[in-house]
């Protein structure tokens, strides 16, 4: 298997490989005062103020239930080329995340279930495969 | 203990004007400004000079646009300040000249947005994101209409319908961006942008100037001005984004509380009000805010739209200048100029858009970030 990287290991860690991609884990955090939020961060909480040590990395599954999708047919960026479909998912651990449809997914539509993976989509210039994530619908 | 604003001393619009929303042009932002300040110190039949104090609100321009532009209508040495609140600037520094007047410190104050179509740049928070770059404003309420047509078992139809009476209202509009009506199938055939979103429902964003100068009863004496013409601005509420419940929409959420506020500040029910001008910058939103607003429950708002309950004529007219669809967008002048739309209405001065009868109107903006402010004006 060709070496690859993730685009933004920041956000998200790999977990077990299969041939539609890696599974993924969202780097997400919680709160002393038990508000989960995504991505990860320590200058405080939105919900209660509290920062620092009250606010401590929380792994979030990547299965969530589709609120909204919208495939976007014009795009000024042109490292987005349009068309590309946009998805608002309820992340079964209580964020909402905005993010990408994978192009091969099957077609959503609010209510369904759907997950996340880490699949290949550019190489690096020293030829790595980059890893970025989207959902699709669950299998 | 605080007060809000209608606890304060009374505070009256007492002069409006616009530079027409348009096109981007060759024309500076200094000759746009201007010309919306000159037509509204004509308006109140007062000269510069009683300016005792100016809020410029301007989100694109850069730093410091106000004096190079106000030094020509002769320097006061008056104060000046910017306001840059995203698509609510202009609300903003509406509702701080009022505060100024209001609290005693002035006795006429003006607010004036101005803007150019320039490039919005936004700092870094140090905060990685998956896909904001792919999320523009279009693509945020894209997703909400598929939100909302799921919900309430709504059409890409009924939902463009929000284009069609408000492009009708534009036609009339001499300030308008947009001055053209379009059919249903006009809207619904354009250019698709994102989601079921064409481009005849998405606010074309341009260029252009409004200004509204407001007074106290005793600037209104001392400087003659006919207080026949005068419009009290009832209540003032800002407001910006809490916690909502996983999955709540925070453009509703935060309209809902807003709009509750003012109200009990000018201690109106939403069937007391006339005509609304509201951030319909996408036509989902339009039907989101009404609801939101109080005027019919959620998911009720297609109904009202086909029921003509909406149009100048009808129950409530909701944005009878085109609102940001058809008027347009510049930004800066946005709130400012729908304060404008909503005072010639309550004088009966708005000719073929004239809502008849018009006492109570309300006023609502939105801004990324997220901010809302709300106000109310009555006769
Ligand atoms: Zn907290």
């Amino acid at each position: 298997m060709q070496p690859s990287k993730l685009l933004k290991p920041e956000l998200y860690s790999a977990g077990s490989s299969d041939g539609d991609g890696a599974t993924a884990r969202l780097k997400g955090g919680r709160c002393r005062c038990g508000y989960v939020f995504f991505p990860m961060q320590t200058y405080g909480c939105e919900r209660c103020g509290s920062h620092g040590d009250a606010l401590t990395p929380y792994e979030l599954s990547t299965n969530g239930t589709l609120l909204a999708e919208a495939t976007v047919h014009l795009h000024a960026d042109k490292n987005r080329p349009a068309p590309f479909t946009i998805v608002k998912v309820a992340l079964d651990d209580g964020p909402v995340i905005r993010t990408l449809l994978a192009d091969d997914s099957a077609r959503v539509a609010p209510g369904q279930r759907v997950t996340g993976r880490l699949v290949p989509t550019t190489q690096s210039e020293s030829g790595e495969t980059v890893l970025d994530l989207r959902f699709s619908a669950a299998s | 203990m605080t007060r809000s604003l209608n606890d304060l001393r009374p505070v009256y619009v007492v002069g409006i004007g616009w530079h027409r929303y348009q096109n981007p042009s060759e024309t500076p932002y200094v000759a746009l400004g201007l010309t919306a300040i000159r037509a509204a110190l004509a308006d109140a039949r007062i000269e510069w000079p009683a300016v005792e104090s100016t809020y410029v609100a301007t989100a694109l321009l850069g730093m410091a646009s106000g004096r190079p532009m106000l030094r020509h209508l002769g320097a006061t040495g008056a104060p000046l300040m910017h306001v840059e609140n995203a698509s609510a600037s202009g609300s903003t520094a509406f509702r701080h000249a009022c505060i100024e007047v209001a609290s005693g410190i002035s006795d006429v104050a003006l607010a004036i947005g101005v803007d150019k179509r320039n490039p919005v740049r936004r700092a870094e928070t140090g905060i990685g994101h998956l896909a904001e770059d792919a999320i523009v404003p279009f693509t945020h309420f894209a997703l909400l209409t598929n939100e909302y047509a799921v919900r309430h078992n709504a059409t890409a139809e009924d939902i463009a319908l929000v284009a069609v009476k408000n492009h009708r209202n534009g036609a009339k509009n001499p300030n308008a961006q947009r001055q053209q009506e379009r059919t249903l199938d006009e809207v619904l055939g354009g250019k698709r942008v994102s989601g079921s979103l064409t481009s005849l429902q998405c606010t074309p964003i341009g260029e252009g100037a409004a200004a509204v100068i407001v007074a106290s009863e005793d600037g209104i004496r001392r400087l003659g001005i006919d207080a026949g013409r005068a419009i009290r601005t009832t209540a003032s509420v800002g407001r910006s984004e809490r916690v909502y419940a996983p999955g709540a929409g925070f453009d509703a959420a935060l309209t809902k509380e807003t709009a509750d506020l003012a109200l009990a500040q000018a201690k109106v029910t939403p069937g007391d009000i006339d005509i609304i001008e509201l951030h319909d910058a996408f036509t989902v939103e339009e039907l989101h805010y009404i609801e939101s607003i109080g005027l019919c429950p959620e998911g009720h708002g297609v109904r009202m739209l086909k029921d003509g309950a909406l149009d100048i004529g009808g129950q409530c007219a909701i944005n009878p200048s085109g609102g940001l669809i058809a008027m347009g967008h510049p930004i800066g002048p946005t709130g400012i100029g729908q304060i404008g739309e909503i005072v010639m209405q309550l004088r009966g001065e708005a000719g073929a858009r004239q809502h008849q009868g018009a006492r109570t109107g309300l006023a609502h903006m939105v801004g990324v970030g997220a901010v809302c402010y709300v106000h109310i004006l009555q006769n």
